[in-house]
């Protein structure tokens, strides 16, 4: 991974259509790499050959109709990354900002490349609480990989712990690609609105 | 050091699931099928320690049907039945501490105070274990120190970075736990013995005590729901051998070893091994960052209020931030530990230390320096440290000592004794040195050892004393030759002359060649810096000067090259007028100009003239899409920058344009949203008070009525923390607050905000702002 790939994804994140402007650009400069360094990305990953219960409902059925096995996988960069964001932002909200879109970033590009030895056959991967799936049906796959193992613990609101974390799963035995399709926030979107998706690099 | 070998048994989570024993709750099968847990047991009572089936048990984590007691009780029982010593198994709670999420130090305390309480007559010693957050594991120390005296086996579980998941080393987690008083320390879980080998290597170069080492069987992979281990028998023993020959001496296996790798292990039972014995070092710590107090090292001063007025009304209006922003640049001026002290009049100092020390703890990982002269401030300062902090300070009085150093050893610190008593500072170097030697031994009989005690000989002004400063210098050779490190607050000597820094300076020189360790000084004083980083360099520590060069190749002179770098240096073009620094978001720039405005204009011809119309056109090209969010925030950090100048040189009058309460709702941490709209606000002249994140429902009503504001702000991410709103929003409405309450976060829309009966919905800051504006000030 180059820091370049990354500047695309963080721009977007940031609400810049294409470019961004002289002063951002230096900012992603010198956050970049500081976060890049407090990151300590952890993964974990179980496969299911039978579909565990929970999935057994939609959107999942029809997100892994015609998948021969699904892989659970939670990861995450670690709470050094979010103090780091909370210090930079002490510093300058900007940067804060520039930091946490960057973590964001960063955080989803790991996360691509190491599904990559699970072959090209597989779906994207699919995080409960999008696609008017229930968020609280992150707490399976957690159990599922032992995500305390690598870190990860969920509040009694639901959300998880570090902040820049993820759990899903990817089907395996065809491809999919991502698209608006019962996003909750469709009707709403900022990036709809101006005919794009928050999900292009 | 000759140690026997211990043996403690293996996996028991593994082992049910290996027998096909499913349980959701496998605690609560110490009573449901107590013959399938006596049964792992006894497979097992080849190992010279039986840890309970109890890992999971604690009121936060456990949701089993039986009490706490009930279930530790039993697991007690069963565990008997091998016919061996009975260790109590604690794991962690499972919830995150703070400051990473919201669990306090106080709950995780009570929580294994409670499981203290009804184990301490039944066990033959505790094994605390899988720890990955340094707050958590002392938090559970003091638990059982508080109520039993039997011995602790304390265990954390590292990566591959040689870091727990929090980010602590195996020789910080070496540094409190052994000045916590634990039996025996090491690693458990984590990965496989081989990948362990550096983290033992680790603990074992610095430990004084026994270390444990209990490896999984390898990594496990999870296979439809199954948990797989695939490491051999050979391949688990061959480098558990290696480290007895190292030198651990307490072995067992912790996920998916079996009662046949006990075995294995058990045949080592009693074999003598020697552990080497590192020298003893005065070490302090935050949870990620440890400083070996030794050569010379800088202590930044700039966190105590004497003599500096800003710091004092941050710490009257409780503005945490500006501690922490202090703590950062001290940090990134070269300070390698912090001086904290919070001593204003008027102020609850404990109360405010406890703050304190967590919001700079939040900000840097710079170890602290409590510094109170009341007892209380110091535990509210060190008992939820997350490290060994230093206290600040004794003397020779002997009820200062009989005080603080109960305080220093409960709490595992490190103490700096001053050479004065009742009697004032003694004039000559052996007198201070008798002083130094009382507070020594003194600290010896309450269990504090000499590595731990730090002595400051005292430096008097050399306008009134001159003859004693040389004295003081003195003393110092002298406390150094009793094997001890030192400390001085070098400022002190220059007052009442003029050009202070000079004699500063010549003065620090002579104290570091004298044998002063820690100066503690202002960091940012780039000639001060300067010279301890060339004392370092021509006394030998910074071998071949590689961290002088680093600093200062290509400096014009020390002055400027310790000083921080001034924001966005690094952007080419110029800023011409304030008008444009504040559009371009240029903090720096925005600083000078407006200084230049105030040369030739009136401060409101400032604000209405240039800042006011500056930030309209920013929020007309951020609407209409030309200017993005960190663009925004960028302009308002520089419109902040320019009316804080405006603030310093002029009262101003009134609190601006109004007052505005904002919080994070309780329950969420997510805090971004909400930090971006206060920076908004303040650009455009309100006054916030902010609350912070996971604010409980009370703090907000008592801030709501004690500040009287315009209008209250709440945040929530998730959809699960909007109850939290609507119950803070019920909470305010029952007080009889009519404040209009605005809501904000990712998940709220004009709906939803309505329905949980706030006033407006904004959809981010500057909306917040211009609805203010449109509807609360006509």
């Amino acid at each position: 991974m180059n820091y370049s790939d990354l500047n695309a994804l963080i721009l977007t994140y940031l609400g810049f259509h294409g470019k961004g402007n002289g002063e951002t650009e230096t900012l992603i400069s010198e956050v970049l790499p500081r976060v890049d360094q407090a990151a300590r990305f952890r993964r974990s990953e179980g496969r299911f050959t039978a579909l565990p219960l929970f999935l057994r409902k939609e959107p999942y059925l029809s997100f892994l109709s015609g998948c021969s096995s699904v892989v659970l996988e939670a990861v995450t960069l670690g709470g050094e990354v979010d103090l780091l964001i909370r210090r930079i932002s002490k510093e300058d909200m900007a940067a804060g900002v520039v930091a946490d879109a960057c973590a964001s970033a960063l955080l989803e590009t790991l996360a691509d490349e190491a599904e990559e030895p699970l072959g090209k056959e597989r779906t994207y991967r699919f995080c409960p609480g999008y696609g008017g799936s229930d968020i609280s049906d992150v707490k399976y796959i957690l159990e599922a990989v032992r995500g305390d193992r690598i870190g990860i613990t969920m509040q009694q609101c639901g959300f998880m712990l570090p902040q820049k974390t993820m759990a899903g799963f990817v089907g395996i035995g065809k491809t999919a690609q991502k698209s608006c399709a019962g996003c909750i926030l469709s009707e709403h979107c900022a990036y709809r609105k101006e005919g794009r998706v928050c999900y292009a690099k | 050091m000759l140690r026997k070998v211990v043996v403690i048994d293996g996996g028991f989570g593994s082992e049910l699931e290996r027998r096909g024993v499913l349980a959701a709750v496998p605690e609560d099968l110490n009573l449901t099928d107590g013959e399938t847990v006596r049964c792992i047991h006894r497979a097992y009572s080849m190992a010279d320690i039986i840890t309970t089936n109890s890992f999971g048990l604690n009121r936060i984590k456990y949701r089993g049907k039986f009490s706490i007691q009930e279930v530790a009780e039993a697991a007690i029982s069963n565990a008997r039945a091998a016919g061996k010593q009975v260790f109590f198994d604690i794991g962690p709670t499972g919830g995150m501490m703070q400051p990473l999420g919201t669990l306090t130090f106080e709950e995780a305390f009570e929580a294994f105070s409670e499981i203290a309480a009804c184990t301490k007559e039944l066990v033959d010693g505790y094994i605390v274990e899988t720890f990955s957050d340094l707050s958590e594991l002392k938090a559970c120390i003091l638990a059982l120190k508080a109520q039993t005296e039997k011995p602790i086996f304390a265990t954390m579980t590292f990566d591959k970075t040689c870091r727990t998941l929090n980010g602590t080393t195996p020789e910080i987690c070496a540094a409190l736990l052994e000045n916590l008083g634990v039996s025996a320390l090491g690693v458990n879980c984590s990965l496989g013995p081989r990948e362990l080998k550096p983290v033992v290597e680790r603990f074992l170069s610095v430990s004084h005590l026994p270390v444990i080492v209990q490896p999984n069987r390898g990594i496990p992979t999870f296979e439809d729901g199954k948990t797989v281990y695939s490491l051999s028998v050979e391949d688990f023993m061959a480098p558990m051998e290696e480290f007895i020959q190292m030198g651990v001496s307490v072995v067992g296996g912790c996920c998916g070893t079996t009662p046949e790798f006990t075995a294995r292990l058990a045949k080592f039972s009693g074999k003598e091994v020697e552990q080497p014995e590192p020298a003893f070092e005065t070490v302090v710590t935050s949870s990620t960052r440890r400083v070996v107090l030794k050569g010379a090292r800088i202590c930044g001063e700039r966190l105590n209020p004497t003599g500096k007025k800003k710091l004092k009304e941050a710490l009257l209006k409780g503005d945490m931030d500006y501690l922490a922003r202090e703590a950062i640049a001290q940090e990134e001026a070269g300070a390698e530990l912090l001086d904290l002290n919070v001593g204003v009049p008027g102020l609850d100092e404990p109360a405010v230390m406890d703050r304190a020390a967590a919001a700079v703890s939040e900000a840097t990982d710079l170890p602290l320096q409590i510094d109170s002269s009341d007892p209380k401030a110091i535990e509210a300062g060190i008992r939820k440290y997350s490290g060994v902090p230093l206290v600040n300070s004794v003397n020779g009085e002997g009820a200062v000592m009989d005080a603080v150093f109960p305080l220093v050893k409960k709490y595992g610190a490190v103490v700096l004794g001053l050479t004065m008593d009742q009697k004032g500072v003694p004039q000559t170097a052996e007198e201070r040195l008798a002083i130094a030697e009382r507070i020594l031994s003194r600290a010896e009989e309450y269990g504090i050892p000499r590595h731990r005690v730090m002595i400051d000989t005292l430096v008097l002004t050399v306008s009134a004393e001159q003859p004693l400063v040389k004295e003081t210098l003195k003393a110092l050779t002298l406390v150094r030759n009793l094997g001890v490190q030192t400390a001085l607050g070098v400022s002190n000597v220059s007052f009442g002359l003029p050009d202070r820094p000079r004699l500063n300076r010549a003065f620090l020189a002579a104290a570091l060649q004298a044998g002063l360790t820690m100066p503690i000084m202002n960091p940012l004083d780039g000639e001060m810096s300067g010279t301890v980083y060339a004392f370092r360099v021509l006394s030998g520590e910074d071998v071949g000067a590689e961290d002088y060069i680093s600093r200062y190749a290509g400096a014009v002179s020390a002055a400027t090259a310790a000083a921080p770098a001034p924001a966005n240096s690094t952007n080419a073009s110029a800023v011409q007028s304030l008008s444009e620094a504040v559009r371009r978001g240029r903090k720096g720039e925005a600083r000078t100009l407006t200084e230049a405005e105030l040369q030739e204009k009136a401060p409101m011809d400032v604000v209405n003239g240039i800042l006011n119309p500056a930030l309209e056109e920013v929020g007309r090209l951020y609407d209409s899409g030309t200017l993005y969010l960190p663009q925004l925030i960028a302009a308002a950090e520089a419109a902040k920058e320019a009316f804080a100048v405006l603030g310093e040189k002029f009262e101003r009058k009134g609190a601006g344009r109004g007052k505005v309460v904002l919080a994070t709702v309780k329950g969420d941490v997510h805090d971004i949203g909400k930090n971006i709209c206060k920076v908004v606000l303040e650009s455009y002249g309100f006054e916030v008070t902010d609350l912070g994140k996971d604010v409980p429902v009370e703090r907000v009503v008592e801030a709501v009525q004690r500040e009287q504001p315009l209008c209250v702000g709440l945040s929530a991410l998730m959809t699960t923390t909007v109850p939290n709103m609507r119950s803070t929003i019920e909470a305010l409405r029952l007080a009889g607050c009519k404040t209009p309450v605005f809501a904000g976060g990712a998940v709220l829309n004009e709906e939803i905000a309505k329905e949980i009966g706030a006033d407006y919905y904004t959809a981010n800051a500057l909306e917040l702002v211009k609805t203010i504006e449109r509807e609360l000030l006509k």
